[in-house]
């Protein structure tokens, strides 16, 4: 199971990031202190690290000095918004940055992104009989190959990541068309109808009244 | 043009023409001095001839009344002769100024001749086949005749002295003044250096480099100039850290504002998000719903402090005369229901100028700051004092204390020493921002007395009343 590092000092955002990593199927720790996570950095071992930059203790720059010779891949999560301190970071090394206050599925998608990099994220997703091989682009149904254009294939690994979340349109929108979303869903309907269609999946992938959609698989 | 070239060009001329001036005079006049001289001596030559001549023409035997030309030509010829190694040049010519003898080489005209009178010695300097010569003449009686006698005296000497004594002067000017421009080059040089010192420190001044002085060299009016820029520069230049420092403030001030508004905000976007789009257990929810509610709080309180220092800032207060007795009571009922901590408030009464209002405030954040500093049970001083200057407000603790860096920085906006313990306390970091803008207010300042380990003062002093006062 991979393995993650929540350091911030702020105890509701570590508990945010937790359940939402949690239920994503990552094992978390957090801590709240920087000196705290250097020792616990040093015991234990993670493959993902989020770290705060202001902290109590010690700066998450200090502590990203300290983690860069590990190997440990890191992405910042702070309020400090300008390109100067985005750049001071990503220059020491981090993988990511990622700007209070965010979105948790953007949250889920940078950290998947980080932990493909470094091969450490599942890349065979699966669903009731559905299987999705993230880097070969290849969708299975029950051990048949279904074809699925872009979109579509965005679309199902991204309600895979986020099983039994309602997604909202708007998320859904800027997360595959990469777009501004300006209320005009007729697009995404259809998108998910062929889904729907081509996996079988009319009642799985359940409408959520004025919300989006949401995937639903029993626990 | 230069300023010492143009000191060093006018220097030299003035020089040339002192020099050539005085030079020119000065040849001139030992020219005229021995011109003179040598007149005279010329004029007493004329004499010595002329008492030869008449003391000649006495002893010439009186065979006749009157003295014949030839003998007087006789005379002439002898007394030229007798002054041979000296070059004797004279001429004798008669009542009618015919002329009766002539040295051989004799060839002046007969202008001044012609001029003579009979009792008057007379000269005039002339030139003669490259040569100058003075030229006397006076008259003289022999026997019964009336007769001229001139003499030439050669002077070229003297004007060949002149001749040199330019030469040579021309030469010691032009010497001179090379010298005296070397040395006004390096007098310029030297007396211009405050003018170039100030030109180089404006030149760096102006490419950005403020904390650049120019060195003071002299006392004079070009060192005070000196002087006086670099109090300029030097007024200019806290001026201008002063403003940058109000900038940097400003924007600390905003980059403090956004990171606390952002921290809660991100709690709350995400919870409710949570809450939004997953089905989450009685116990998730609950924990969810419940930091969106502490959060929510957290950016009222900090909302509220933040309009309590914009209204403060801006607000004309009106003070009142309060009894501290009164002022103490209501302090120490609203604590004295606080159980986890020990207090103890004593004070001297006086009536004192203040808003109570605002004081209110400021006593009940200095208290909380003491007692979030303290341990449980920790005690808390609240006292109240008599001073020359005025009535002197003291809270004290025996907490945990500020490190000496932190004490400067700790009545700035959103700054907090220990956050994670200030944020678990339910602190914004504004309360003694708030506060020394309330002092400020009233024109006082909070003093800050610390030692890290054993506890702080915060203190301040307010004015009396003016009836206590007197």
């Amino acid at each position: 199971m991979i393995k993650i590092l929540i350091v911030d000092d702020e105890k509701p955002i570590c508990d945010l990031i937790d359940l939402n990593l949690s239920a994503a199927g990552y094992c978390c720790q957090t801590v709240q202190d920087g000196l705290k996570a250097a020792e616990l950095i040093e015991k234990e071992s993670f493959d993902l690290i989020l770290l705060d930059i202001m902290l109590p203790g010690a700066s998450g720059y200090d502590i990203m000095e300290y983690v860069r010779p590990m190997g440990i891949p890191v992405i910042f999560i702070t309020a400090k918004h300008e390109v100067r301190d985005r750049v001071k970071g990503l220059k020491l090394g981090a993988d990511d940055y990622l700007v209070k206050p965010f979105d948790v599925v953007e949250l889920l998608a940078r950290v998947e992104a980080v932990l493909r990099r470094y091969n450490k994220s599942n890349q065979v997703l699966t669903a009731g009989d559905v299987t999705v091989d993230v880097e070969a682009r290849r969708v299975t149904k029950a051990g048949k190959e279904v074809a699925l254009t872009n979109k579509e294939f965005g679309l199902l690994v991204l309600f895979i990541r986020n099983k039994n979340v309602a997604l909202f349109r708007e998320t859904l929108y800027e997360r595959v068309w990469e777009e501004e979303y300006f209320g005009d869903s007729r697009t995404l309907d259809l998108h998910v109808q062929r889904l729907r269609k081509k996996l079988g999946w009319e009642k799985k992938l359940a409408a959520v009244y004025k919300v989006g959609y949401r995937l639903e698989e029993p626990k | 043009m230069k300023f010492s070239l143009k000191l060093l060009l006018s220097t030299v001329m003035v020089l040339a023409a002192a020099l050539g001036f005085t030079g020119y005079f000065f040849v001139n006049y030992v020219f005229e001095t021995s011109l003179s001289r040598e007149a005279r001596q010329a004029l007493d030559e004329n004499s010595i001839l002329r008492f030869a001549f008449e003391t000649a023409a006495l002893n010439v035997p009186t065979k006749y009344d009157v003295l014949q030309d030839h003998t007087l030509e006789q005379i002439a010829s002898n007394l030229e002769t007798s002054g041979q190694r000296t070059g004797r040049l004279l001429r004798l010519s008669g009542e009618e100024k015919n002329v009766l003898y002539a040295s051989e080489g004799f060839e002046a005209d007969s202008a001044l001749l012609l001029q003579a009178e009979e009792n008057v010695r007379s000269w005039q300097v002339i030139f003669l086949s490259g040569r100058y010569y003075v030229q006397t003449v006076s008259g003289l009686h022999a026997m019964d005749r009336m007769l001229y006698l001139e003499t030439l005296r050669d002077v070229s000497e003297v004007f060949e002295e002149r001749e040199l004594g330019f030469v040579v002067y021309r030469r010691v000017t032009v010497l001179m003044l090379a010298l005296g421009a070397c040395i006004m080059h390096f007098i310029a040089s030297v007396l211009t250096r405050p003018i170039r010192q100030l030109k180089k420190a404006t030149k760096r001044m102006a490419a950005g480099e403020y904390g650049y002085r120019a060195k003071r060299l002299s006392a004079d009016e070009l060192g005070q100039l000196t002087r006086d820029f670099n109090r300029m520069a030097q007024a200019l230049e806290e001026n201008m850290k002063e403003l940058e420092a109000q900038v940097q403030d400003r924007e600390d001030f905003v980059a403090a504002f956004a990171h606390e508004l952002k921290t809660p905000l991100t709690s709350i976007i995400g919870y409710a998000d949570m809450l939004r789009s997953r089905r989450l257990d009685e116990e998730k929810s609950f924990l969810s719903a419940n930091y969106i509610y502490t959060e929510g709080k957290r950016l009222e309180a900090m909302s509220l402090r933040l309009l309590d220092i914009i209204v403060t800032k801006r607000q004309k207060v009106e003070f009142q005369t309060v009894s501290v007795q009164l002022l103490f009571d209501y302090l120490q009922e609203m604590f004295t229901a606080r159980e986890d901590m020990e207090f103890l408030f004593s004070c001297e009464e006086a009536m004192v100028s203040m808003e109570a209002n605002l004081i209110k405030t400021v006593l009940i954040n200095l208290v909380d700051n003491a007692c979030k500093a303290s341990e449980e049970h920790g005690r808390v001083a609240v006292t109240g004092k008599r001073e020359d200057a005025g009535y002197r407000f003291a809270v004290q603790d025996h907490g945990v204390g500020i490190e000496r860096e932190e004490i400067s920085k700790i009545t700035k906006a959103f700054y907090m020493v220990d956050k994670s313990r200030a944020r678990s306390k339910n602190g914004a970091g504004l309360g003694l921002a708030l506060c020394v803008e309330i002092l400020a207010l009233h024109g006082s300042r909070l003093k800050i007395e610390s030692e890290t380990g054993k506890g702080s003062r915060f203190s301040f002093v307010l004015p009396m009343a003016e009836r206590e006062a007197v």
